[in-house]
């Protein structure tokens, strides 16, 4: 792990990281990665990877239309709308 | 030097289900901004996703009609990138066990068939519209798209023009629309497509590298944003620089492609498992279901129509090429005893008049009951064929009833010989120089005495009593 990886990836995952603490999440990120790391000791010759822990399917739905339109109250808990549209900061040039 | 193209299309393809893939916001197209936006769309906190089991059924049916290996048990992974039409952050798709695998489709080319191999076809949320050009400043977002289900349907990188890659777009089109799990609309985005394009030197068997084209969302805009980054990479290559991996966008306006690198700086996605979905497992029964509800297929229609009904191969091909003209060929057909006179009037006067107004056949005024009465008509010698053009063209404008329009118009065929030689008498005797020439010898004045005829009846005359007749009494 380096600067300019944890630069790349909290900028991926739009994390700020404080300058004076970049070289302890640097250290702790190694930690965490030579932890995970055992894993590769494992032999996972033929077994099937596992997409979940609870071993059961899931449950579905029938192509039902059930929601209401929430057009007014979803609008208003965004942190900036107007009568139609949530906005945000322009995206293109 | 020589180069060859290689090319490879993600197309995606939105199902025509009711609700969303994961919640049970309505899918409709065109509603007012933000009215078809459930909590789930929204990504709000404390609420899990909940999979359509129809479009599992919609995606099986793909998979089927391709060839393709289904995976009875699928998973869903995320997709993790901000972008404000995304709510939550990362879009739900299926990475590492999508639904459909392995399958192909054929394509015709110059007469010449050949086969696309589709890696894979995945189950994957859409994502919602932002809205630049409205707002100074701002962009809004419409989240009534976010998590309408897409069928993503991956193609290997066997396509080697920029008219094979229309030929496969159209391919799959067809099916989609066929199978009736995609309306194909264009125009409302129902299908788009991302094109990854690289040329190589003819001898070479590495790829060179690829850019992607994204979201090209019509036939003639295909073509031309491929033809335009071919000699683009030619052009890059030949001048000794190497062709960037990267994502193009297509500018009809100025017909050419343009980095967007800018934004998808170190992109990546970082997929990893959903952990709000456990697998979807679709059951031996409902997967036999499926399969014998299967609808019968464009190649399956043309064969039939050829073998069964008897029609011309270039008519079948074109009656099977779309639904809309196969339904209408198959109900028409159902209401008169001539199925190759309703194919000879859909190729001919039916279609002339839909590329006239470049439209589908179920969008006009043309109904099935009422075109097979049409034909009916003719083929009881109602009317003649050519004043079943005024009434076809007369339907087109108002869809008016066949009968009606004979009627009101009193257009019923004059069957009655001994009225149509009094007329051709007439004719006779009010034209004696044509009459004397064709005696001498110029045959083609024929015509002149049957359009005379004709025109005297206003074309209700029956065309094979009037030829007999005026052989008769010129003869």
């Amino acid at each position: 792990m380096d600067k300019k990886t944890v630069t790349t990836i909290s900028y991926l995952s739009r994390l700020k990281i404080d300058a004076e603490k970049e070289d302890k999440i640097i250290n702790d990120l190694d930690n965490i990665i030579a932890f995970v790391d055992q894993l590769n000791d494992a032999d996972t010759n033929n077994i099937e990877p596992l997409s979940n822990p609870l071993e059961k399917t899931a449950k579905t739905r029938k192509d039902d239309v059930t929601a209401k339109n929430l057009k007014k109250e979803l609008l208003e808990i965004a942190p900036s709308s107007n009568e139609d549209y949530f906005l945000v900061p322009r995206v293109v040039e | 030097m020589s180069w060859e193209t290689v090319i490879g299309l993600e197309i995606h393809v939105q199902l025509s289900t009711k609700s969303k893939l994961f919640s049970g916001g309505s899918t409709e197209f065109g509603a007012e901004s933000n009215t078809h936006v459930d909590l789930i769309d929204m990504g709000l906190p404390g609420v899990l996703p909940v999979a359509n089991r129809e479009a599992f059924y919609k995606a099986i049916r793909f998979g089927l009609a391709i060839g393709a290996e289904i995976n009875q048990t699928s998973t869903f992974d995320r997709k993790n990138y901000f972008y404000p039409d995304l709510p939550k952050g990362y879009q739900i798709t299926q990475m590492t066990k999508p639904i459909v695998e392995k399958g192909s489709i054929k394509i015709v080319i110059d007469n010449e068939e050949k086969v696309i191999n589709i890696t894979r076809a995945h189950l994957e949320e859409d994502a919602g519209k932002s809205i630049h050009d409205l707002f100074e400043g701002e962009t809004g977002v419409d989240l009534n798209r976010a998590g309408t289900p897409l069928l993503e349907i991956v193609s290997e990188p066997e396509i080697s023009s920029a008219k094979e890659a229309v030929a496969y777009f159209k391919a799959i089109r067809q099916l989609v629309t066929f199978l009736d799990i995609c309306d194909g609309n264009m125009a409302e985005g129902s299908m788009r497509c991302d094109v990854n394009v690289s040329i190589k030197k003819t001898n070479e068997s590495e790829l060179g590298t690829r850019a992607e084209l994204k979201n090209i969302n019509s036939f003639k805009f295909i073509e031309k944003a491929i033809n335009y980054e071919i000699d683009r990479q030619i052009r890059v290559l030949e001048n000794g620089e190497s062709v960037v991996q990267e994502t193009r966008l297509y500018d009809s306006e100025k017909n050419e492609t343009r980095s967007m690198r800018s934004k998808e700086e170190a992109n990546d996605y970082r997929y990893f498992p959903c952990p709000d979905l456990l697998p979807v497992v679709i059951s031996d029964d409902e997967l036999k279901e499926i399969i014998s509800n299967l609808p019968e297929l464009p190649e399956e229609k043309e064969k039939k129509y050829i073998s069964e009904i008897g029609l011309e191969e270039s008519e079948a091909k074109i009656i099977s090429s779309s639904k809309t003209m196969a339904n209408m060929f198959e109900q028409a057909s159902s209401k008169t005893n001539d199925a190759k006179l309703v194919a000879r009037w859909l190729v001919g006067d039916v279609s002339a008049l839909l590329n006239k107004e470049n439209i589908e056949i179920d969008e006009s005024n043309l109904s099935a009951e009422n075109f097979g009465k049409l034909i009916e008509r003719i083929s009881d010698n109602t009317i003649s064929g050519k004043i079943a053009k005024s009434v076809l063209e007369e339907i087109w404008e108002n869809g008016s009833d066949v009968d009606e329009i004979i009627e009101s118009k009193g257009l019923v065929q004059i069957q009655d010989e001994s009225l149509l030689e009094e007329i051709a008498n007439k004719i006779i005797k009010s034209n004696p120089e044509q009459v004397l020439a064709y005696k001498g010898g110029k045959d083609k004045l024929f015509g002149f005495f049957v359009g005379q005829v004709m025109k005297e009846t206003q074309g209700k005359a029956n065309p094979k009593s009037v030829n007999k007749i005026l052989k008769k009494l010129l003869s």
